[in-house]
């Protein structure tokens, strides 16, 4: 169908709520014809788009090469993706819902290091005194490389996780991480804490689309924002 | 003169001044060089996986992997060695090659810092003047003359240790000078309520780990740290001698008098910059020498004499210096003191 616009919102979480909410604040509300776990849908009142819900760091990857116009992502996960894709996605809006800040977190037993300087001088230890790198795990690679670097901070070795990934300080697969939270509970409840200067980014979740879509998504978008 | 030629003559010269040929590995570790440099560096290796699915990447310069081949032959002795082979590493800067020919020298466990410093030099010069290329001048540092500076000096420890660290990295550099002007790192407030927590964890096994450090490590560095003695006027004035002995720049016959008057002006001990020997040797070689104190910043792994030389139209043909601690870095259990220097091909071409 010609001027068919492709809508892809996030399957799952507080991103997906948040994201059909906006949708229905905006009068199009998003039906499906399938089963509960369908991830197809249409909007009733814009006959000419569907929804396609796929995982949020998907959303960013297809906005890039063009299969979705449009979707609703976290700017954590735009903001760590390759330049290059970074280069195809226009941020449409910031939206009010799923804040989240991505952050530096360490043991909170870890009393003499307080901020990102501290920590600096920690990872001269680790490699003048054993002889190793300061293990950092995270599941951002980019945003941690280039936030450390930033800082002054070059002695260290990342480690990738999946998830989880606050206690891979207390089992031995890292000594520090990086990771995203909302309410610092998770952290706390496995005894990390914060670096006062250690937040990397203040994330939220966006409206996004694909930058050569852009002409023709106007009209649809003005309705939309 | 071909290129080819240009080889053949410069390894004549290095060959007859006892250098023998080395052949280090196209292929290396990427999480080895990875251990050694920090992971910021592995942008600039060209990396791939192998069907094992470890990383390698192709040698990213020869000076390291020369280091490499030295520790996997278990040499004992020392080891005056050349190369001459492609290094391969992507730059920040667009106009830069990825691909490099690098043809150099290293004495690999130095035992005199005199002989061998001038000796490397002498044998880059000699080799350069075998190709016909005249008028060249040098551009001299000394890594090691900053870090004699700041021992002298009266800030904390933690400081000096901070300034010395990132001498190589001028930007991030001017970035602690600017804090230690201005500003104290201490929080008062967290230091009131980590006080508490310090001693419950005197009561704990001092041995125990929390993450890769012992209980003990963490309560000592958080002792040193907030008896931390500053003061601001003080901070202001070390900051300007800082910033004043990096702006010396003068020829090196010249070098003994300049640093004496900037240690006068300064009011700093006399014996701060004592026995310049090491330098001093190095004027004789007959060329025009420039010593900077600034100079000498890129590369993190030099430790004392970092040299450039440049030909008539201040082209960079040749560059080098001394490394005590690389091959420590890359797994060496004892200290290997190391000096060396590489020539461009690339810019002889022209």
């Amino acid at each position: 169908m010609k001027n068919l616009i492709t809508i892809g919102l996030p399957s799952k979480g507080r991103l997906k709520e948040g994201s059909i909410s906006f949708f229905e604040k905006n009068n199009l509300k998003p039906t499906s014809n399938g089963g509960e776990r369908n991830y197809f849908a249409q909007i009733e009142n814009l006959p000419n788009s569907k929804i396609i819900y796929l995982h949020a760091k998907e959303i960013i990857q297809r906005l890039g090469d063009g299969t979705i116009d449009v979707g609703i992502s976290g700017l954590d996960l735009l903001k760590e993706s390759s330049t290059n894709l970074q280069k195809k996605v226009e941020i449409k809006k910031k939206l009010d819902f799923g804040m989240a800040d991505v952050v530096v977190a360490i043991p909170n037993d870890w009393i003499d290091v307080q901020t990102v300087a501290d920590l600096e001088e920690v990872s001269f230890d680790f490699r003048d005194k054993k002889n190793t790198r300061l293990r950092v795990a995270t599941k951002y690679p980019n945003l941690t490389n280039n936030f450390l670097v930033s800082k002054g901070i070059t002695q260290y070795k990342l480690v990738s996780s999946l998830g989880a990934t606050e206690t891979y300080p207390f089992i031995g697969s890292s000594e520090i991480i990086t990771d995203i939270t909302s309410t610092g509970k998770t952290l706390k409840d496995n005894n990390l804490r914060v670096l006062k200067d250690g937040c990397i980014l203040n994330s939220q979740a966006c409206l996004l689309i694909s930058k050569k879509k852009a002409a023709t998504l106007r009209p649809f978008l003005n309705s939309l924002i | 003169m071909k290129s080819k030629n240009y080889s053949e003559n410069i390894i004549k010269v290095f060959k007859k001044d006892g250098f023998i040929l080395s052949e280090p590995d196209v292929l290396l570790d990427s999480d080895y060089i990875i251990q050694r440099s920090g992971e910021n560096f592995r942008k600039l290796m060209l990396t791939f996986e192998d069907d094992s699915g470890k990383s390698m990447c192709l040698r990213p310069d020869l000076t390291v992997a020369s280091c490499i081949k030295y520790l996997k032959d278990n040499s004992k002795t020392n080891s005056k060695i050349f190369y001459s082979g492609q290094a391969y590493r992507r730059s920040n800067r667009p106009k830069d090659k990825v691909i490099n020919d690098q043809l150099g020298i290293e004495i690999l466990g130095s035992k005199n810092k005199s002989i061998d410093d001038l000796k490397i030099l002498k044998t880059i010069t000699s080799s350069i003047q075998k190709i016909k290329i005249k008028d060249i001048s040098i551009k001299i540092g000394d890594v090691s003359l900053f870090q004699r500076l700041i021992e002298s000096l009266k800030i904390p420890e933690r400081w000096k240790m901070r300034l010395m660290r990132h001498f190589w990295r001028p930007q991030y550099f001017e970035d602690l000078l600017n804090r230690l002007e201005t500003n104290s790192d201490v929080d008062l407030v967290a230091v009131d309520l980590d006080k508490k927590k310090f001693s419950e964890m005197e009561n704990l096994d001092q041995n125990k780990e929390i993450a890769n450090r012992k209980v003990s490590e963490i309560l000592s560095r958080f002792d040193r740290k907030i008896k931390d003695p500053r003061s601001f006027g003080e901070n202001k004035k070390i900051v300007k001698i800082i910033r004043d002995f990096l702006k010396i720049n003068c020829s090196i016959s010249k070098l003994e008098k300049t640093l004496e008057n900037f240690v006068k002006r300064n009011n700093l001990g006399n014996s701060v910059f004592k026995d310049l020997s090491t330098i001093k040797n190095l004027s004789k070689i007959n060329s025009e020498m420039v010593f900077s104190t600034n100079f000498g910043r890129y590369i993190e792994y030099y430790t004392g004499i970092v040299f450039e030389i440049y030909n008539s139209s201040k082209k960079e043909i040749a560059r080098g210096g001394r490394y005590d601690g690389l091959l420590k870095s890359l797994g060496s259990k004892k200290n290997i003191s190391a000096v060396g220097a590489a020539i461009n091909l690339n810019n002889l071409k022209i």
